[in-house]
């Protein structure tokens, strides 16, 4: 990675492409799949989405392999899309932006409080 | 056998690294084996899963090998930590399942 793209994230954005056009080249019901884990995956990024990349290339890879072998991804990824999002992220406790936010608002009440000296 | 997952949840690890440590295999046919032994429910994303922290961890050997048609395999390995981690498991499973045999012997 080069100075360049660190800053402007430039990689990420080409990135980005290459795993919408994988995805576009996949069966109807694995891109399904593809968009929903997305989803779910989002929250967890860091601020630039880096952290997120390989993560999100494994399981592209996933659904390739898969779906070249002919099978559905609802055989692949059982029923539990959020569970199984959850365990690549770092098992059920990985944080997540609404967690950040959750504790700057915490914190940010208990130092008014006590400036209050409540 | 139904929802027998939350129960599994924590041995499928060591589940994984024993089938892993026969020898060298790839994510479907690890979920196959697990699902011939019964594990029906288990899915390949679960197992995909594992396999992604187990890597993360450093316990496997990851090697991408060519398959018939699609993308390239990975095929995993045991290494020496992972070896370690498995008599571990292996260890901490004949603990719990001799205390919990004692239990229902009607030890208290």
């Amino acid at each position: 990675m080069t100075f360049w793209e660190t800053i402007t994230g430039s990689d990420l954005t080409r990135e980005w492409k290459g795993f919408q056009a994988r995805a576009d080249a996949l069966p109807d019901d694995h891109r399904a799949a593809w968009e929903q884990i997305n989803a779910h995956l989002f929250p967890h990024a860091d601020f630039t989405g880096r952290s997120l990349m390989p993560i999100l290339d494994g399981v592209l890879g996933l659904l390739e392999e898969t779906a070249a072998d002919g099978r559905s991804a609802h055989e692949v990824l059982g029923d539990d899309l959020p569970g199984f999002c959850s365990a690549l992220v770092g098992g059920e406790g990985a944080r997540s932006h609404r967690d950040r936010w959750r504790e700057q608002l915490n914190r940010n009440v208990a130092r008014k409080l006590g400036r209050l000296g409540g | 056998m139904d929802d027998l997952t939350e129960m599994l949840k924590g041995t499928l690890e060591g589940c994984v690294l024993h089938i892993i440590s026969s020898e060298e295999t790839y994510g479907y046919a690890i979920t196959r084996r697990l699902n011939e032994l019964g594990f029906t429910d288990v899915a390949e994303g679960t197992v995909y899963t594992i396999l992604v922290r187990l890597e993360r961890n450093g316990l496997v050997q990851v090697t991408k090998r060519p398959s018939g048609l699609g993308p390239p395999r990975k095929f995993f390995a045991l290494n020496d930590t992972g070896r370690q981690e498995l008599a571990t498991f292996w260890a901490k499973w004949e603990y719990l399942s001799s205390r919990i045999d004692k239990l229902k012997e009607g030890g208290r």
